[in-house]
């Protein structure tokens, strides 16, 4: 049996690996928070909280299974339960901060008006219909991840994406 | 052709000789195509690239580094063997299967051990260079599955080969062959990610490192063009 001193270094070794793994994954729980959300602060917020109950909940996830699916699937399920519990009906405009220090005049103005459109079409859609677009048309999940993570069948995935593809693209088009 | 078939040709979601037959169809249907360009731009725009060239903010970064956690992973942690089997077995398991089918590939020419990497040579690079899943199987050699970008902006593809599949990325001008299994009976579960063949390592790989969908025919011949180079 290997000494207690090798299985709690392992235990360590483990645990940064999970971190090391978040930490990679943040970019992309950022902007599928933000494209829920509609707003880099609560989208941040969001985060924040996911990534807080992901630790704490830790022994809940299967080793060797998608930390990914996993953390998008609390920071969806932290995503309802704050719209219930605060009730935010707020008309605020969009203060979705986008950084755009490549871009310069013209073209950075250009493309930061397509980036408040899209992500004015989006806030328009209803919630459900905003899930299903933030995981597979913003973040590129498959629609079987898509679906595992929303808890759903795969039929309904597809048909609310659908339904929001026809909305956004009569919101960018009109 | 409905409207959803068209989204999952979009979104890469069905099975390869599905996405070639549409994308052949697309070239005599103007308007059906018009719709295709508009969804992919659409998608193109709901990227929302320039996020994720932004940094997380470094309270995020330190949260993820040290947040508590949670004492019942701890315990199992220290206590039980049962991550180490469970990972090690799988990964030993994997490790022979990929000496037995690496002698074997590596017999006929077509990989070769580089600087611990596994290169493709001969048939498996010149199908992986030249092969478009697109314009359909030929029945001999290679047969190439999906390509598509991955997270760090190279060009990989799928393949089978002789009973062997497995993932090949571009790096400079070779092809790395980070996965390869052989096709077993292994095929339990759905198909996903238009890959009905695909052999769940094979595809678990391309799960861990695709970004966005895999490309279309259009996508894939302007790769090919590019010489696969990434970006």
């Amino acid at each position: 049996m290997a000494p207690p001193s090798l299985e709690a270094a392992d235990m360590d070794a483990s645990l940064e690996t999970i971190r090391h793994q978040m930490v990679q994954l943040l970019p992309r729980l950022r902007r599928f928070a933000i494209a829920l959300t509609g707003s880099t602060a609560d989208g941040e917020d969001l985060v924040q909280d996911t990534v807080e109950r992901a630790l704490k909940n830790l022994h809940a996830w299967e080793q060797g299974t998608r930390l990914d699916s996993w953390m998008f699937c609390i920071a969806k399920n932290r995503f309802i339960d704050t719209r219930r519990s605060a009730k935010r009906g707020r008309t605020e405009p969009l203060e979705i901060a986008e950084q755009s220090a490549a871009l310069d005049g013209e073209r950075a103005m250009q493309s930061h008006l397509a980036f408040q459109e899209t992500a004015k079409a989006l806030q328009a859609l209803p919630v459900d219909q905003r899930q299903a677009v933030a995981l597979v048309l913003v973040d590129g999940l498959s629609y079987r991840e898509a679906a595992d993570v929303l808890e759903i069948p795969i039929g309904t995935l597809t048909s609310r994406i659908s339904r929001a593809r026809e909305a956004l693209m009569t919101a960018l088009e009109g | 052709m409905d409207r959803e078939t068209l989204n999952a040709f979009v979104d890469g979601e069905l099975p390869p000789r599905e996405m070639a037959r549409i994308a052949a169809l697309l070239e005599g249907q103007p308007e059906l195509k018009a719709y295709v360009l508009k969804q992919e731009k659409l998608r193109a725009a709901l990227r929302f690239e320039n996020l994720m060239m932004t940094a997380p903010p470094a309270s995020l970064v330190e949260t993820v580094q040290a947040a508590p956690v949670s004492w019942r992973w701890r315990l199992r942690a220290v206590l039980g063997r049962r991550f180490v089997v469970r990972s090690l077995v799988p990964a030993t398991a994997t490790l022979l299967a990929g000496l037995i089918i690496g002698l074997t590939l590596q017999s006929s020419g077509d990989l070769v051990q580089s600087q611990g990497q596994m290169l493709a040579r001969g048939n498996l690079a010149q199908a992986l260079d030249t092969k478009l899943a697109s314009s359909g199987y030929s029945g001999e050699g290679p047969r190439i599955g999906i390509s598509f970008r991955n997270r760090v902006g190279n060009n990989c593809r799928t393949f089978t080969s002789g009973g062997q599949a497995g993932l090949a990325c571009r790096q400079g001008s070779d092809w790395v062959v980070g996965t390869l299994v052989t096709q077993s009976a292994e095929s339990g579960g759905t198909y996903r990610m238009a890959g009905s063949e695909m052999p769940d390592a094979v595809r678990r790989a391309v799960e861990a490192s695709i970004q966005g969908a895999p490309f279309d025919a259009i996508a894939e011949a302007q790769a090919r063009a590019n010489g696969w180079a990434g970006k």
